[in-house]
């Protein structure tokens, strides 16, 4: 009985330790992965940028001084004007916004669709399981860039259509992943067990089997994120994202970059590194979420 | 002694004798450098796609570079001097006294690619597709020719221009490019068959064409000009991307862009390629306008319209553009300088020619407040998705209106795409709009602002106009006529029915090689290729 009575207390003193709290979470973070941490730095600097970029962007970013195209870096314009006489690093600034936008809601609706019938073809079987599987062996035909190449050629040179052009070859991707990880959700035994208590398909979906496959989810949505920024770019390059005066980073480096290279470094330089360090910034922050959340990537 | 005058002998034979060989050497290389070499093929790059091949219902250098060379027209602007007209498949044509009737004598022996003769049949079948156009067919340029009454074709030889009153406009409209002469047998089966389809009687033969990537023409054996064309053939490499095409020329795999390259770039390949490459300068029979839709709110009230025309300061635009584009001139809608145009104190009477921009900005803030949009409002500016000129001056215009409170959002459209929006739906608010002709002709550069124009995307009508655009197409003397084409511009400019911008001028930079063609003020016209040869492949 005694004995009993210790294991009891032992069960519940496990099931009770403390929770630890963001703060620990992040420190720890930082400790164990300190290239995620530069990279999450990163993020935060853009995201930073981004929201205040109409206080901090020290000129308009649409409107040029005519007296001054192809201006220098200079301290009054730290990284120079481009041909029309505007502030490269305001229009940075601004095209920080526009990284995030496509970069976060393309990943973001490419990932929740794709998780959704990862999750359904998973749980469904059958039918669905074959129809959807088929489906998504169609759209991962495509390489990644091209499918988005072809959609967004098809939706027009926008913003939002940019979006769902990078979101669309997403969705197989994820798909593919979170049906694995439903698979074997799907197979546990309180799974088993909510259903012969007669929970429905969606509360089974809705409360096990979802919260379970976040991790992979989260995974894949910031792996995701350096990806959409980084097509955005070539999108906008390539004629086909953004069109100017919208200062976007790609836009930036095909609009008169190519042309005035030679006479103007500036404007092309800027431009990509940030593109560089905002896809590298994601890259860093992705893998060693994965790393952290992966149950078998994690040490101990 | 004798040994001395005997070296002297020597040394002057010698000198003598290399001054001869050396005299040869140069004639001959005069020579070869005059005498055009046969074969080659000339490899081109251009700016954009066809929307389709039939030049009689196009505007767009996209269709009439490519297939020019494929076919001939009844007169044409003399390759070496501009404007003067020659005879293409008219060997000769008189002018009755009275005006009102031109005869044409159709050269013989003209065969199209397929071996059919081309005869005054075809011509006749040509130009009633553009003058009187059947349904289903669109004709850009049939106001140009509306005081045509009929054309006859009394027997092969002879095409017959019967005129409902004489026209100072219709010798030289005659000699336009986009006029090419179908064989009639395809016509009556399909007036549309050409949009799609090539027969031409041209120096060159269709070979290939890869929509959005490259059109190819072969040598004519039969060509009806004797030992023309010089070229093998001639290859255009299409791509929007004005760097794509400057590289081309740079790296050699293109020899020629026509149209135009921006300074810049005309700059970095003359450094790289030094006396390589020419570079030819002129100025440019076209202007880069804004079209206004007037049936659209809020573009119907003179206020809006006359805000957006004062919003934009012209005289900075030149200065920056240029640079740039080659945009540089202000004026209205014939060419600064010539004998059409507006005086500029004249012009400067108008909404947005004033040289104060900031007073024009007040008074375009103040007439937008008093349509009821004192803070401005948002439209949308179609565009072709053409970098160069169309995408820098919209750029500007966009960061202008910004100034005034209008918020343009910037959407270009693919070449066919812009013309099913602009021209034929009229779906758009403000859409950029160029106008240009092969030559400065009131009859084609005011047809823009008649009513039912085709070229009239802004849609408004105003009987003045038309009333004025009609008798200045009558009028015969110089300046009477001139009086009748300011004031058509004058009604133009007060209602502020469009947006004028700025006229182009043009740099045409190619390989040296690449001998005798000379750049005219058009891109329109000389692309027959017929003269070209190339000195080495």
């Amino acid at each position: 009985m005694a004995t009993n009575i210790e294991l009891a207390h032992a069960s519940a003193s496990a099931t009770l330790a403390p929770r630890r709290s963001f703060a620990e979470v992040a420190a720890r973070f930082v400790r164990t992965k300190p290239l995620g941490a530069a990279g999450a730095v990163i993020i935060l600097g853009m995201l930073f940028l981004a929201v205040f970029a109409q206080i901090l962007a020290p000129y308009d970013p649409y409107v040029g001084d005519y007296g001054l195209q192809f201006a220098r870096p200079s301290a009054e314009h730290w990284f120079g004007t481009d041909e029309f006489g505007r502030d490269v690093l305001s229009r940075i600034m601004y095209g920080a916004r526009i990284a995030l936008f496509v970069g976060f809601f393309a990943s973001f609706i490419g990932c929740t669709i794709g998780a959704l019938l990862g999750v359904v073809s998973a749980y469904w079987g059958g039918r669905v399981d074959l129809l959807l599987e088929r489906l998504m062996d169609i759209l991962l035909a495509f390489p990644q860039l091209i499918l988005a190449l072809a959609i967004a050629s098809i939706l027009g040179p926008a913003v939002q259509n940019v979006v769902i052009a990078i979101s669309i070859p997403v969705i197989p991707r994820v798909a593919r992943v979170v049906r694995a990880a439903a698979l074997s959700v799907k197979e546990n035994v309180y799974v088993e067990a909510v259903q012969a208590l007669g929970a429905s398909r969606r509360r089974v979906i809705l409360q096990h089997i979802i919260p379970n496959v976040t991790a992979p989810y989260i995974i894949m949505l910031t792996a995701q994120l350096g990806a959409a920024i980084l097509a955005e770019a070539a999108l906008s390059y390539l004629g086909l994202g953004a069109a100017e005066p919208t200062p976007s980073w790609g836009l930036m480096l095909s609009g008169s970059a190519p042309s005035y290279a030679e006479k103007a470094p500036w404007i092309a330089l800027f431009p990509g590194i940030a593109i560089s360090l905002g896809v590298f910034g994601f890259n860093l922050f992705g893998d060693s979420l994965r790393d952290a959340l992966d149950p078998k990537l994690r040490k101990g | 002694m004798a040994t001395g005058v005997r070296r002297h002998q020597t040394f002057v034979f010698a000198v003598a004798l290399t001054a001869v060989v050396g005299c040869l050497a140069v004639l001959a290389a005069a020579q070869s450098a005059e005498t055009p070499r046969r074969g080659g093929v000339l490899l081109a790059a251009i700016g954009a796609d066809a929307p389709s091949l039939d030049p009689h219902q196009e505007q767009t250098f996209a269709t009439l570079q490519p297939v020019s060379p494929l076919y001939s027209t009844l007169l044409q602007i003399d390759p070496y001097s501009y404007p003067s007209i020659i005879g293409d498949v008219a060997s000769e044509w008189k002018i009755s006294p009275d005006g009102l009737l031109y005869t044409f004598k159709i050269r013989p022996g003209i065969r199209f690619h397929d071996s059919s003769p081309l005869t005054s049949a075809d011509v006749k079948a040509s130009y009633d597709k553009i003058l009187f156009p059947p349904e289903g067919v669109r004709s850009i340029r049939k106001h140009h020719y509306s005081a045509v009454e009929s054309v006859e074709a009394p027997d092969p030889s002879t095409v017959l221009f019967k005129l409902k009153f004489p026209s100072a406009s219709l010798l030289t409209n005659l000699a336009s490019p986009w006029n090419v002469i179908f064989p009639k047998k395809y016509l009556d089966k399909d007036p549309n068959h050409f949009k799609s389809n090539v027969m031409g009687s041209g120096p060159f033969r269709f070979k290939s064409y890869t929509r959005g990537s490259s059109f190819e023409g072969e040598r004519n054996p039969d060509y009806f000009v004797k030992d023309r064309p010089h070229l093998n053939g001639y290859k255009y490499f299409i791509s929007t991307e004005t760097s794509v095409r400057a590289a081309a020329v740079r790296s050699g795999r293109a020899y020629v862009e026509f149209r135009d390259l921006p300074m810049a770039e005309v700059e970095a390949i003359r450094k790289q390629l030094g006396d390589k490459v020419m570079v030819q300068q002129t100025p440019f029979v076209i202007h880069f306008d804004i079209a206004i839709n007037n049936t659209a709110k809020p573009f119907s009230d003179i206020r809006v319209r006359k805000a957006l025309n004062l919003g934009i300061d012209r005289y900075t635009a030149g200065r920056v553009l240029y640079p740039l584009t080659g945009l540089r001139d202000v004026g209205a809608f014939t060419r600064p300088g010539t004998e059409w145009a507006m005086a500029p104190a004249e012009l400067e009477k108008f909404a947005g020619f004033g040289r104060d921009a900031e007073k024009n900005r007040a008074e375009a803030r103040r007439l937008l407040a008093e349509a009821g949009y004192p803070n401005g409002f948002k439209v949308v500016l179609k565009n072709r998705n053409i970098k160069l000129p169309y995408q820098d001056w919209a750029v500007y215009v966009i960061q202008e209106w910004r100034k005034i409170g209008v918020e343009a959002e910037h959407r270009p459209l693919e070449t066919a795409a812009w013309y099913a929006d602009g021209r034929d739906q009229g779906s758009f608010e403000v859409v950029v709009f160029p106008t240009g002709h092969f030559v400065d002709d009131p009859d084609a550069l005011l047809a823009p602002f008649i009513t039912g124009s085709s070229q009239n995307w802004g849609r408004f009508s105003n009987p003045g106009i038309d009333d004025l655009y009609d008798r200045q197409a009558r009028t015969l003397d110089p300046v009477e006529r001139r009086k009748l084409v300011i004031d058509l511009q004058k009604i133009v400019l007060e209602q502020a029915y469009h947006i004028p911008g700025l006229w182009w001028s043009r740099n045409v930079v190619h390989w040296a090689k690449m001998k005798n063609w000379v750049a005219p003020p058009s891109h329109f016209t000389n692309q027959k290729l017929q003269d070209v040869w190339l000195s080495e492949d």
